[in-house]
């Protein structure tokens, strides 16, 4: 099973994290932009994260064999934050960086004018750059701004099939379906979506534009969910082409659009900045 | 590309004019420079008007587009090479070819007429002189005006006007005319010029109507091959561009006309080789119209143009000689500097450095190298900040021609001291030899004492400095 996790923040993970995904087949990560956990108060905190996510981070991934490419963005929560907001005049340097694929994740968190006028700005920019997005919908009525996402995509001009709306579940899936966007589900251990109910949204809508993540990130969260959302997928009847699809090859289309993905066999840099992350037997 | 690829014809002495323009254009290039001669296209012919709408026609076949050169041998003085000249006693002639060169130009349909001024004869001064090329210069503008083609004043070592910035002094006496500009050989940059062929090509800018190009050697006026010498060809092509230059641009090799068509096809292939990357070119003429752009484009220069060491045998990861994006991140920073004055351009570098992935970096410090003399404080930040990472190739970037001019001799030393920890070929190191002092020596002298006293080897770099310092 050959696995292109399209959504993980693996800044957060663990050296053990990536060798156990590497394991499990995952050769390919995207790692969107995101919020710290706890509050950003100015855009060098931001500068200072996007640097390790087109540096540090993806020569920590090339350590343990994995190919890792970013989306960047200011996330909707931070959005709202007049100290983080500026960080939209410096974001186009970042958007033309090697192993940028996407902008994102943008959307709506509380659903306020100031996300509103972020999300806007940052389809303009997925254009401008031409890139594809990947939307985040909310946690917290999350029917309504699903609904709200797709109305601002369209009127944003951005081509449905250059978005990638996240965290979907039984209740949204439907509306994303009849846009023409891609869908996302982010599988996690007790919230959003779990392996069983997955695969019984695939038997309902098919295997195309469906992307599955595991989203892990800082908190309680499972990289491998991908890997056992494909082991359900084949317990259930899926053949392994269907996996394939959904698990290497609807990732690869949709972050293909970027023209970005480097997906050769990774050859492990020496060293970041003179250090390698291994110990011990290098720098 | 914005201008046009052509061979000069007084490269072509043994052959025919018409073959001489067939083989041309049959090696792919698309101009050429004409220099009027006894044998190719005489003025003084009798039926010199014939003959010329039958090189016209040639040429249009063959699609070459043409300038005229007016530098032949014993055309007007069958025993002493290149005169009269325009500072001679007997200008008049000079004069009266040129005037005769114009309408030729005129039927051909040429780009402009190339000249040059003239050796100072013995017995007169240079004031002298001076007052005769005006007056000379006056005489002919008035044939360019009648016959609406354009004067191109080309330097030529060892002549009254020999470099650019006489050229530009002469015009503007003149009162700026603008039927009068100015030939570049970028060779006579190298021989000559206190500054670079792709400086002196900036400075000339829209001034400039006509280039010849050879290679040469610093102080020596000897017509090379590419290669032979010690011209920048990628960079100078490459301020060719950037300046938007849209005339011809011809190859010129006078004394290789024994081994003509031979020495057309290597020159070629050498300017294809060397001509800068489409994106780039267009990157560029961006960056020259709106500065701001080169915030977006700087970072995309890998993917645009690769990322290959500019000499893969010797310097297989870049780390000597830096990479071909390394290269093309030094043009858009030139055409930059080019725009903006000190304040904006020292800011934008810092800025492209402080938001740059780890080959931006190394694109700035090393574009350092041609654009930091405007900025040397932002530039020994910039310096400074890469010294104090552990990064092999980002310090070796750092340690180029720019910090061997302005870094402080401490820091400098320590970064000396630092490429020797990190197995840093001291290769890197710019003006080595020149800023190698007692204090360094004393430094690597120690720090070869610790590694032997750990038992552990010293690298050669560090032996042949200390060597090197007896």
């Amino acid at each position: 099973m050959r696995i292109f996790d399209p959504h993980i923040h693996m800044t957060s993970r663990t050296t053990d994290d990536y060798e156990a995904m590497h394991a499990a087949g995952v050769r390919a990560v995207v790692e969107p932009a995101f919020w710290l956990g706890q509050p950003r108060t100015n855009v060098g905190s931001f500068t200072d994260y996007f640097d390790s996510l087109i540096g540090w981070e993806r020569f920590r991934a090339a350590q343990f064999g994995i190919r890792h490419h970013c989306a960047l963005a200011l996330n909707p929560k931070e959005a709202n934050d007049p100290r983080c907001a500026p960080v939209l005049d410096v974001l186009p340097r970042y958007l033309e960086k090697d192993g940028v694929v996407a902008v994102g994740e943008v959307g709506y968190d509380s659903m306020t004018p100031e996300e509103d006028e972020a999300f806007a700005r940052q389809l303009e920019l997925a254009i401008r750059h031409e890139l594809p997005a990947l939307v985040h919908t909310p946690h917290r009525d999350k029917a309504a701004g699903t609904a709200r996402t797709l109305d601002l995509v369209r009127e944003s001009g951005l081509p449905a099939e250059r978005v990638l709306v996240d965290h979907l579940n039984e209740t949204t899936v439907r509306a994303v379906a009849d846009s023409g966007c891609w869908m996302g589900f982010s599988i996690y251990p007790d919230t959003k979506m779990d392996e069983e109910r997955m695969v019984a949204i695939l038997r309902e809508y098919g295997t195309d534009r469906v992307l599955v993540n595991s989203a892990a990130d800082w908190g309680r969260s499972d990289p491998l969910k991908t890997h056992k959302t494909g082991l359900a997928m084949l317990a259930a009847g899926f053949d392994e082409a269907a996996v394939d699809q959904v698990l290497w090859r609807n990732p690869l289309d949709f972050y293909g659009q970027s023209g970005r993905l480097v997906l050769d066999d990774v050859t492990p840099g020496e060293t970041f900045a003179g250090n390698s992350v291994l110990r011990g037997e290098r720098p | 590309m914005t201008f046009y690829l052509g061979y000069g014809t007084n490269g072509f002495a043994n052959h025919r004019l018409d073959d001489a323009l067939s083989v041309i254009a049959d090696l792919g290039y698309t101009g050429v420079a004409l220099t009027l001669d006894h044998h190719h296209l005489d003025p003084f012919a009798p039926d010199v008007g014939r003959q010329v709408k039958k090189v016209a026609a040639r040429l249009d076949s063959l699609g070459l587009g043409v300038v005229v050169e007016t530098g032949a041998r014993f055309l007007l003085d069958r025993r002493r090479k290149h005169h009269p000249t325009m500072v001679s006693d007997e200008q008049h002639v000079r004069v009266d070819f040129l005037l005769r060169a114009l309408e030729i130009a005129a039927d051909l349909g040429a780009d402009c007429v190339s000249f040059w001024s003239g050796i100072v004869p013995a017995g007169v001064d240079d004031d002298e002189a001076w007052q005769r090329m005006k007056a000379g210069v006056t005489a002919v503008l008035d044939g360019a005006a009648r016959h609406g083609v354009p004067l191109a004043l080309e330097p030529e070592p060892g002549m009254l006007v020999e470099r650019l910035d006489q050229a530009l002094r002469l015009r503007e006496e003149l009162g700026s005319p603008a039927l009068l500009g100015i030939t570049l050989d970028v060779g006579h940059c190298v021989a000559v010029e206190p500054r670079d062929a792709a400086d002196c090509v900036r400075r000339a800018g829209d001034l400039l109507l006509n280039v010849q190009l050879d290679d040469m050697l610093p102080g020596v006026h000897e017509h090379l091959e590419f290669g032979e010498g010690s011209l920048d060809l990628p960079a100078t092509l490459a301020a060719l561009e950037e300046i938007g230059y849209t005339g011809l641009a011809a190859v010129e090799l006078p004394r290789h006309s024994h081994a003509a068509p031979e020495v057309a096809r290597r020159a070629l292939s050498a300017l294809r080789a060397a001509l800068p990357h489409p994106w780039l070119a267009d990157a560029v003429r961006s960056v020259r119209s709106d500065p701001t752009t080169v915030r977006t484009l700087f970072p995309a220069v890998g993917r645009k143009v690769g990322r290959t060491p500019v000499s893969p045998d010797s310097d297989p990861h870049g780390v000597v000689r830096g990479t071909v994006d390394d290269r093309a991140r030094t043009r858009l920073l030139a055409a930059l500097a080019a725009v903006t004055g000190p304040e904006e351009l020292a800011a934008e570098l810092t800025d492209l450095y402080r938001h740059g992935d780890d080959a931006e970096r190394r694109g700035v410090l090393r574009a350092l190298a041609s654009v930091g003399d405007e900025v040397p404080e932002a530039g020994v930040d910039l310096v400074k900040d890469a010294l104090r990472s552990n990064d092999t190739r980002l310090v070796a970037a750092a340690l180029g021609p720019f910090a061997a001019t302005h870094l402080d001799a401490h820091t400098w030393r320590h970064g000396v001291l630092k490429c020797l920890f990190l197995g840093i070929p001291l290769a890197a190191v710019a003006g080595l030899d020149r800023r190698a002092d007692a204090e360094l020596e004393r430094m690597v002298a120690a720090f070869a004492e610790e590694r032997r006293a750990a038992g552990r080897t010293v690298p050669d770099d560090a032996l042949y400095l200390l060597r090197s310092q007896d």
